[in-house]
């Protein structure tokens, strides 16, 4: 032992470390392993090897399986309409910012930076308010005939709406942040080798920030599959269950009303948490890739 | 080393803070409820009440959003459990097959007013499982049907509510004589409606322990709710019916008895409360449910708290005039038929046997399961979205598909 013990280190990490353990690692194994279980959150879980996992992927007259698909198949809908819009109208955003004509940069970032800090809830009562048949805007301005959050495809809509709303704030301070850090002359150059301002964002522009690009696109995809305040707010589900995200079924089963079905909502959770995964690293690996 | 030590410590210490969760204190009772509305104010109002006649053992009220879930986890650690809970009718034949409350059997010993006479039958009997008393009721809260006498004399229908029933086929008589924009009933609590209408088809949503929702009754049921939805007779899907009630635009609202207050306010809304629609005059049903006092489990729970509990439940079953002001049906009878109580809407439900009859509470142990699928697919049977065929067929195996999994979990926890 002639290493000596160094405090300093310890006390920089030590807080983020105790954190860490206490909510994250630790819930995070004991979800594991609950899903191996049955569970009612009161008693003691009970090991039932792989019986849930073989229940929601396999035994399709199940109500879990149906539950789990419908609500996988949902949350994917969800993603793939909001996250290209949450990175290409933040990017656009930010880049239009940049520009020299542009009056007011930081009030404008604040304003759309803003409804990020609302919280969800809150948001939802306003927009259901404006989307709201007999109150609202929609209604009473554009004289829609629709019940917007009990009609496809318009449910969709109003959730997609609300999340863009509260999204492309965060996004684009990332984008703003590392767009100010790319070289002013590679640009004037570009501009003297006689690139337009299409073939300068493109060449320039994007290649400078990929890695805040691959981040924002891995973290948000996996933001959005854990989607579950907005259409609880704007849809309750609904129409037919048709934006019943894998969350809402996950929360349900666990802590809806009687007795908790824990073990298998754990299962589903951890389903849930490998595509996620996979998909993340499949993102990360092909963006990089192209990159290098 | 030394210094080593002393970090170790200090991490103790820190985590401990972190980590300790309040400690109940021996001269309080810790009083959860769900109670996250405006009738949370009202309790509030009454522990303060209590605590002001310088009880020995004061009451602290925590409402608890999410509470049954919290109480799930205080339960398993078993750290950190309230001494006196309210908790709704529906959860009791759970808790006790469970084996989580205590009786309260100390608590009416030590109280002998808390005693059955003094409340209202079904409230309190919901509470008293294999002879076992395991709750004291605070009071019935239902689902009611609204009327807006405007418009019952506008349409010159003011006769429905001569026998105190509106029926089905009254409903249905206004079939293209409303003016546009407005309609006979809205969609509101439509779970519990059902609920209302399986008793009054004379079916039951268990048999002999199991579930029964796929069954001729609850077919019928919905075929008569369909019918007055196809009649263009209900508020449109998705419509906020509730708020169209408000407004003036439909004539019965069928939304629980904590209502009043909120229609109360509207400006202009001329309303009065009669019970849930049947299909015949001859019978009616309120869904309802109870808001009951209970204890779990809990070993360090003294013999002078119990002691205490008992004082403040008595002091509410004398006092509990302010929980009519949130609309509620009061359990007490003490309250219930005292002159001051006369002056709220609610106390309709209270004024003779057929009208306390008419409250019903389900004591089925899955009624939690099969009220969660109800409220996922009644409102698209009704609307036609699905068949009722398929509705019914999906609801029961949900709910049965639930029941096996929890029952797997308890068999193999014994």
């Amino acid at each position: 032992m002639t290493k000596k013990f160094k405090l300093a280190p310890v006390f920089f990490v030590g807080p983020h470390l105790i954190l860490f353990i206490v909510f994250i690692l630790l819930p995070t194994i004991y979800g594991i392993y609950a899903s191996f279980t049955k569970w009612n959150l009161i008693g003691d879980p009970v090991w039932v090897g792989l019986d849930n996992y073989k229940t929601i992927l396999f035994d399709s007259g199940s109500t879990f399986h149906k539950q789990f698909t419908n609500g996988l198949e949902n949350t994917f809908i969800f993603v793939l309409l909001s996250v290209p819009l949450l990175i290409v109208i933040p990017l656009m955003i930010a880049v239009a910012l940049e520009h020299k004509g542009v009056k007011g940069k930081s009030f404008i970032q604040s304003v759309i930076y803003i409804p990020g800090l609302i919280s969800i809830s809150a948001a939802a009562l306003i927009w259901a308010l404006i989307f709201n048949k007999q109150l609202g805007v929609t209604g009473n301005v554009f004289h829609s005939e629709t019940v917007w959050a009990a009609n496809q495809p318009y449910a969709w809509i109003i959730i997609i709406v609300l999340t863009i709303w509260g999204g492309v704030g965060g996004n684009m301070i990332i984008y703003r942040a590392s767009l100010s850090g790319v070289a002013k002359d590679l640009y004037e150059s570009a501009e003297m080798d006689g690139a337009g301002a299409v073939r300068r964002f493109f060449s320039i522009t994007l290649p400078s920030i990929r890695f805040p690009l691959i981040y924002t696109f891995v973290m948000t995809t996996a933001g959005a599959f854990n989607v579950f305040g907005q259409p609880l707010m704007m849809t309750k589900g609904g129409p037919q269950e048709s934006t019943t995200v894998l969350m809402m079924s996950i929360r349900k089963l666990a802590f809806g009303t009687g007795e908790s079905i824990a073990g298998m909502a754990s299962a589903m959770a951890v389903l849930l948490g490998l595509v996620i995964l996979v998909i993340s690293a499949l993102q990360y690996y092909v963006m990089n890739r192209n990159a290098n | 080393m030394k210094k080593k030590l002393s970090f170790v410590i200090m991490l103790v210490f820190v985590a401990a803070t972190v980590l300790s969760g309040c400690g109940s204190s021996k001269k309080t009772i810790t009083f959860w409820t769900p109670l996250t509305g405006d009738d949370g104010a009202y309790m509030d109002q009454l522990v303060k009440d209590y605590n002001a006649t310088n009880p020995d053992i004061k009451v602290k009220h925590i409402v608890t959003s999410d509470m049954y879930t919290k109480l799930s986890t205080v339960l398993n650690s078993g750290k950190g459990i309230p001494d006196l809970a309210i908790i709704h009718a529906d959860r009791v034949p759970g808790y006790v097959k469970q084996g989580l409350l205590e009786p309260m059997t100390n608590v009416m010993n030590a109280q002998p007013e808390l005693k059955q006479d003094n409340y209202l039958p079904q409230a309190w009997s919901v509470g008293n499982i294999d002879n076992m008393q395991y709750t004291i009721p605070l009071d019935i809260h239902s689902v009611v049907m609204y009327y807006n006498k405007d418009l019952l004399k506008k349409y010159n229908v003011e006769n429905f509510l001569d026998d105190n029933v509106v029926t089905f086929d009254e409903m249905l008589s206004l079939k293209g004589k409303l003016a546009q924009g407005d309609y006979v009933v809205n969609d509101a609590l439509l779970t519990w409606i059902v609920f209302s209408q399986v008793q009054n088809f004379g079916g039951d949503i268990e048999d002999n322990g199991k579930p029964a929702v796929d069954t001729p009754v609850m077919k019928q049921v919905f075929e008569s709710l369909k019918q007055i939805n196809d009649a263009g007779l209900m508020t449109p899907t998705g419509e906020d019916g509730y708020l169209m009630f408000q407004s003036g635009n439909v004539l019965f609202s069928t939304d629980g008895t904590w209502s009043s207050t909120a229609h109360a306010k509207v400006e202009g809304l001329n309303f009065g409360v009669t019970n849930v629609y049947s299909p015949t005059p001859d019978k009616f049903t309120n869904r309802a449910s109870s808001h009951l006092f209970t204890m779990f489990n809990k070993e360090d729970r003294t013999d002078e708290k119990e002691q205490g509990i008992a004082a403040f439940l008595e002091f509410i079953r004398k006092n509990s005039i302010k929980w009519a002001e949130a609309g509620q049906i009061v359990a007490s009878k003490d309250v219930n038929s005292s002159p001051d109580y006369q002056k709220y809407m609610q106390s309709f439900f209270t004024k003779d046997d057929t009208e306390i009859q008419s409250l019903h509470i389900y004591t089925y142990e899955y009624y939690p399961y099969i009220s969660e699928a109800l409220d996922t697919y009644a409102g698209d049977i009704v609307r036609g979205k699905i068949s009722i065929d398929e509705g019914l067929k999906t609801i029961q195996k949900t709910v049965e598909d639930k029941i096996a999994q929890s029952e797997q979990g308890e068999e193999a926890g014994k």
